[in-house]
């Protein structure tokens, strides 16, 4: 069985219904979709009904020089990069995965990403969120503006829920503009340490790890295993993809300190290789261990008290 | 019954002006030490405000213990956005609840004894010559910490100077000021400086005429009446006033030199003082505008500096009636920059209250003890051999605690320093 | 002075595992409670005579006052956690409060128990090298970056009055400041925290980024409502190699408005972006803090930009090219540091700086999306004038976080009355714009009426049941951030209670 609510009204009811229903079945649940590819716990979700927000997609609103958009749940990450891409912006949630992803889930899952430690994690970058509570309450909480505490954070509480608490219908988010120059660079590693038993005079990795830390902080700085660069057709030797962003000058001095680095040739690469980096270089799905202590116990009854959000999976009945 | 006529009443413009915003907290070293917001002058403001609006009686024990408690340091006022005039009001507030409720017996006997020379002469010639005798480095030994620190503070007046010349600068004469000389200027001698620091006296009167001022003793002065006022004894402090305002328009000078931080800020509020005698308001307006402290005089042109570099290490305290009170803080670095024998230290903190506050270590030893301890130990940390402050309270408040923790570090005026460089000669420039 | 206390009932809560609502809890002993108290933190650090309450019948906005039943100041974590047991055994309610710098009334005890946590300020640890500090509620804002500038590192939330609010006073507000424009508010600091719900149970929270609900952010932001911060794990920031501190001077507050969105709009991320008219400026510049403002500007712009120094004045010039364009006067540069100081000292005193112009200065803190800035500012100067009252407004403009203050004597009804109008009116031109009623000072009792225009009846709801997760007897900090009226049963639960597990 399988409901596709096309707006939060309808959304709503149909929780409703399921909880009124959880009375007098077991099979109430509702396993919440969006693209349908991404909501494996490792946990099985024992639901009788699917619930696809899928219908709930595009962009709402987006006014650039607010550097603000609000989203519909099930809009794709391709569908936000173009839209906001055209003005010279995007929304740095660019989480682990492809682009087929829905902003909904990836919010819902707090899925961050290879730029999160420079950009701003989900949990960061969401401002505001339409949603339904487990009772099919309709929250609206936080809005387009870039600092709001009016009233209790219900946002964060649903950001990274994976739906447990509220089916989220749609999102306020934070945008930045993208870098005047955006360069990435393989670093490819002398032969030496690579040797068994071998052992530099320089340690490349080390010097990367201090350059990350400084004031030419780059976009996103990853290590890489061996077989990772011929999966990803990078040079062969490449140990670490760095992203460096900003204007001219900016990026001109961390070229600069890169291609200094003892140890290490910088070879220049497509920005696009991180669209291969986030998909190929996704963690595997493995089961997720939540913290099931008092307070999460009753966060999770408060607002789905008749358990019919995608019960099961977070395993709290394991 | 209203209050609007007492002294505080007056001050209402001023009360008011405090948005309750408490950016006065860290800078309140009361409030540090006693975690008490009653204890920081957002809380005594609004205890004064009270009183005005009848919600809190004259007597209250509670408006009494927290005014009483303020060291009257004034460090919040160069910590409030809003201006509030908060010497004035704590004295203003003091005097208003003082005539219902006489001072504490130790605070009136000490007062007395600063109104009346004939007392206080006495006094201080009994303290140098226990001094002398080495009684108060006895007594700080056979005494409890508590009832020993004024023996201490007594003791550290006459402590050997770790070093630096125990000479004063003779030479001085042979240091001719520079081109035309700037003016005459008579010092305040001041009663605890005249009695227990008259090396210092005789420095700053040195060190003035080495940087081109004519000194010119003024007849008939007195105590400045600072701790009256401070106390709430407005009537002795406006006695006193005048007595001094007679004397120093005697006496003629350009301008009245202070080298006592407290006195210089008493000194410079006479107008406000006396704005309520219009036969002497005027007279205390135009007194308060020569009061200079004896670093603003030295920093006008200079001063000249002394010769040498590095030295015995030297960390700077500013006393808070000339830090807050007179918000005079660059001439007092401009006085060290010209210390070019010595070495000088940072002192972190050094804009907090000592504790010293006048007569305040008399009347609320535990809460100006709790104040010194942090001093202490910043300058402790500081590696200071010698702690500089322009305020006999002060020199007396550190020089005692340090006294008391046998540390061998020692409090000088900054003067004295540069007295003491001038005699060994001035420096280029 | 007082009416004896009355301590608010619990009347009304959503879900059955809730103690049973018809019983209310037993009215408190208040010298029983204190003679406890004392017992724990010492009798110095209970008040309970009238006089000693007077100054923590208000925070940093003092046109609001709630008389306190008693105050205890406890003294290290052990005695943190006693007190709030010995509140909780015998149902007290209460209300935590750091430094009182608080500008919403967020932490007026209203005839309950206030409990202060600034006697709790010691710095647990710092680690440069993992750029985190751990400290204990009380410590004050600048002393963390006082204490960390050694190593090269500062506390990144900069609030206005950071010389004296308290880390967990930043923590309860999720507080901002000028420069959370570039490094975002203390809820984007704050890695780990040690709390005490009421109930007086210690936890553990923090994010839930390895597997776990964001109860932790969560927490921030939630105005007291939800339990007291032992201690708090937050990040620190490298200073920058390099800062350019820039004020652009304006003849017309649009002008200043449009530069801020041109900035904005040309992809330059600012540290800081502060906007002050020119009823501020004269505020500023008759006060100690005179920072050199033009006196005759009608808005001046403050901005920063920081970070490496390659590619800084490139930064620098852009906005200046932005100002220029929206029509600015003049750009200036500050030269050096000092100047830079006393550039940041006007505008960080600027409330104060207002305290000389009147007896009473309404404060707002509202939010709209950065393009309706312009047209926003200007309705409120017609607002205001349409009430006789004159706006201050000095905010952070990069963010659209407005501060429109009014001076004002309290002791006039009908100013003060048209005070509160006009707030209304500006508040509903907020919201309209799609905008938000506070953005850094918090609900607290006096944005509480506006709650309803900005939050449905369901959403208000819901963030009561967010508030029962943490705090079931509603006894941490009553009648705060939610109308009370607002906790309402939901209709349509009443039917799901027997699904319940």
């Amino acid at each position: 069985m399988s409901d596709q609510p096309r707006n939060v009204r309808e959304l709503a009811g149909l929780v409703r219904d399921a909880a009124t229903r959880s009375a007098a079945t077991r099979d109430a649940g509702l396993r919440i979709e969006g693209a349908g590819t991404w909501m494996d716990s490792g946990h099985p979700v024992r639901a009788g009904v699917t619930l696809s927000v899928g219908a709930m997609r595009g962009i709402v609103a987006y006014t650039p020089a607010d550097l603000t958009i609000t989203v519909d749940a099930a809009t794709t990450l391709a569908e936000l990069d173009a839209a906001t891409r055209e003005h010279g912006q995007w929304c740095p949630l660019l989480p682990w995965g492809d682009d087929r992803g829905t902003v909904g889930a990836t919010v819902a899952t707090a899925t961050a990403g290879p730029f999160a430690e420079s950009l701003g994690r989900p949990r960061d970058l969401v401002l505001g969120v339409e949603a339904v509570d487990g009772m099919g309450r309709v929250l609206g909480a936080g809005g387009r503006v870039v600092k709001n505490v009016a009233g209790f954070d219900l946002t964060r509480a649903i950001t990274g829920s994976w739906g447990t608490l509220a089916v989220i219908a749609r999102l306020h988010l934070r945008l930045r503009s993208r870098p005047a120059v955006d360069e990435s660079w393989a670093m490819v590693m002398d032969d030496a340490r690579d040797t068994p038993g071998g052992v530099s005079r320089n340690d490349p990795g080390a010097a990367l790890r201090e350059f990350s830390r400084g004031p030419h902080a780059p976009l996103a700085m990853l290590d890489l295993a061996r077989e990772d660069a011929a999966a990803l057709a990078l040079p062969a030797g490449t140990r670490a993809l760095v992203r460096i962003g900003g204007n001219g000058a900016f990026v001109a001095a961390s070229r600069a300190a890169l291609q200094s680095t003892a140890g290490a040739t910088a070879v220049a690469v497509e920005p696009a290789t991180w669209d291969r980096v986030r998909t190929r270089l996704a963690p595997g799905d493995r089961a997720l261990t939540w913290r099931w202590d008092a307070l999460s116990r009753r966060l999770r009854e408060r607002f789905d008290p008749a358990r019919v959000l995608n019960p099961g999976l977070l395993g709290e009945e394991g | 019954m209203s209050l609007e006529t007492t002294p505080l009443g007056r001050e209402r413009a001023g009360l008011d002006s405090c948005v309750h915003c408490g950016f006065c907290l860290p800078a309140c070293p009361t409030y540090l030490a006693l975690e008490d917001e009653n204890d920081s002058p957002r809380g005594r403001l609004v205890l004064m405000g009270a009183l005005l609006d009848g919600t809190v009686e004259r007597d209250d024990p509670v408006v009494r213990e927290h005014l009483d408690k303020c060291l009257g340091c004034r460090g919040c006022e160069t910590a409030c956005p809003s201006g509030v005039p908060y010497g004035r009001l704590l004295e203003a507030a003091r005097e208003t609840i003082t005539v219902d409720r006489p001072l504490p017996l130790v605070a009136r006997v000490v007062l007395a004894v600063f109104a009346r020379p004939v007392l206080l002469r006495p006094a201080l010639a009994f303290a140098r010559a226990a001094r002398a005798l080495g009684l108060p480095a006895i007594a700080v030994h056979l005494l409890p910490r508590r009832l020993a620190m004024p023996f201490a503070m007594l003791a550290s007046t006459g402590r050997a100077k770790a070093g630096t010349d125990l000479s004063d600068s003779r030479a001085a004469a042979s240091h001719p000021p520079p081109g035309a000389h700037r003016g005459t200027a008579s010092l305040l001698t001041g009663c605890v400086m005249e009695g227990l620091f008259t090396g210092v006296n005789r420095a700053t009167e040195r060190v003035l005429a080495v940087n081109g001022w004519r000194m010119r003793a003024a007849a008939g002065q007195t105590c400045c009446g600072a701790l009256h006022a401070h106390a709430g004894d407005a009537d002795t402090a406006r006695a006193l006033a005048r007595r001094n305002i007679a004397a120093f328009e005697a006496g003629g000078a350009d301008v009245v030199v202070m080298n006592s931080a407290g006195c210089g800020a008493m000194c410079k509020e006479y107008g406000h003082l006396l704005a309520g005698d219009p036969a002497w308001a005027p007279r205390a307006a135009a007194f308060a505008a020569r009061v200079r402290d004896v670093h603003e005089l030295l920093a006008e042109a200079g001063p000249r500096p002394t010769s040498g570099a590095g030295g015995v290490r030297v960390a700077y305290d500013a006393p808070c009636h000339l830090q807050h009170a007179q918000r005079v803080v660059a001439p007092a670095q401009a006085v060290l920059g010209a210390l070019r024998h010595v070495e000088l230290v940072a002192l972190a903190d050094s804009d907090q209250c000592c504790g010293s506050a006048g007569i305040f270590n008399l009347v609320q030893p535990d809460v100006a003890e709790r104040v010194l301890a942090p001093k202490l130990a910043r300058i402790a940390e500081s590696g200071a051999e010698v702690v500089a402050t322009g305020n006999p309270g002060c020199l007396m408040q550190i020089g005692g605690g340090l006294v008391l923790d046998g540390r061998r570090v020692v409090t000088r005026h900054p003067v004295e320093l540069l007295d003491e460089g001038y005699a060994r000669g001035l420096g280029p420039g | 002075m007082r009416e004896t206390p009355s301590f608010p009932r619990v009347t009304t809560s959503a879900f059955p595992t809730v103690a049973d609502p018809a019983a209310p809890p037993a009215p408190v002993d208040v010298r029983a409670l204190a003679g406890a108290l004392a017992g724990i933190v010492g009798p110095s650090h209970v008040l309970t005579r009238d006089a000693s309450l007077l100054v923590y019948r208000s925070d940093g906005l003092p046109g609001l006052a709630r008389d306190p039943a008693l105050a205890v100041f406890p003294g290290s974590r052990d005695e943190l956690v006693a007190v709030m047991r010995a509140l909780a055994a015998v149902g007290a309610p209460f209300v935590a409060r750091g430094a009182g710098t608080g500008l919403s009334g967020g932490a007026l005890a209203d005839g309950v128990t206030l409990l202060g946590l600034h006697r709790l300020k010691r710095i647990l640890a710092i680690d440069a090298e993992a750029r985190t500090a751990t400290v204990e509620p009380g410590v004050v804002n600048a002393s963390l970056t006082k204490a960390v500038a050694p190593f090269g590192l500062h506390y990144a939330p900069d609030p206005s009055s950071q010389t004296a609010c308290t880390i967990g006073g930043n923590i309860a507000e999720n507080a901002g400041g000028p420069h959370c424009l570039k490094y975002g508010v203390t809820l984007n600091h704050v890695l780990r925290a040690t709390i005490v719900l009421p109930d007086g149970t210690v936890i553990p929270l923090d994010r839930g980024d390895d597997g776990g609900y964001d109860l932790l952010g969560a927490f921030v932001g939630s105005e007291g409502c939800f339990g007291v911060v032992a201690d708090v794990t937050v990040r620190l920031t490298p200073d920058p190699e390099r800062v350019i501190t820039l004020l652009a001077d304006f003849t017309s507050v649009r002008a200043a408005a449009d530069a801020t969105s041109r900035i904005i709009a040309a992809g330059i991320l600012p540290a800081a972006l502060e906007l002050m008219d020119q009823a501020t400026i004269e505020a500023v510049e008759s006060s100690i803090y005179a920072a050199g403002y033009p006196r005759d500007a009608a808005a001046v712009l403050l901005i920063e930009v920081d970070g490496a120094a390659a590619g800084l004045e490139e930064d620098a010039a852009a906005v200046e090219t932005e100002c220029r364009g929206a029509g600015a006067r003049g750009v200036r540069v500050a030269r050096d540091a000092t100047e830079r100081a006393r550039l940041w000292q006007g505008r960080k005193k600027a409330f104060g700086a207002m305290g000389r112009v009147s007896p009473h200065l309404a404060v707002q803190d509202a939010v709209v999306p950065r393009t309706q800035l312009a047209d926003v500012l200007e309705e409120i100067q017609v607002i205001g004038a349409r009430h006789g009252l004159r706006v201050c407004n000095v905010f952070h403009a990069g963010d659209g976080n407005l501060h429109p203050n009014i001076p004002y004597d309290a002791g006039d009804p009908e100013q003060s009355r048209h005070v509160h109008q006009a707030m209304r009116e500006i508040m509903a031109r907020c919201i309209a714009a799609g905008g938000t009623i506070t953005g850094e000072h918090g609900v607290g009792l006096d944005k509480l009426p506006y709650m309803d225009a900005l939050l449905t009846a369901e959403t208000l709801d819901a963030m009561c049941t967010l508030r029962d997760v943490f705090d079931p007897e509603r006894r941490s900090n009553p009648g705060k951030v939610v109308p009370v009226r607002a906790c309402k049963e939901w209709h349509g639960a009443a039917s799901v209670r027997g699904g319940q597990a």
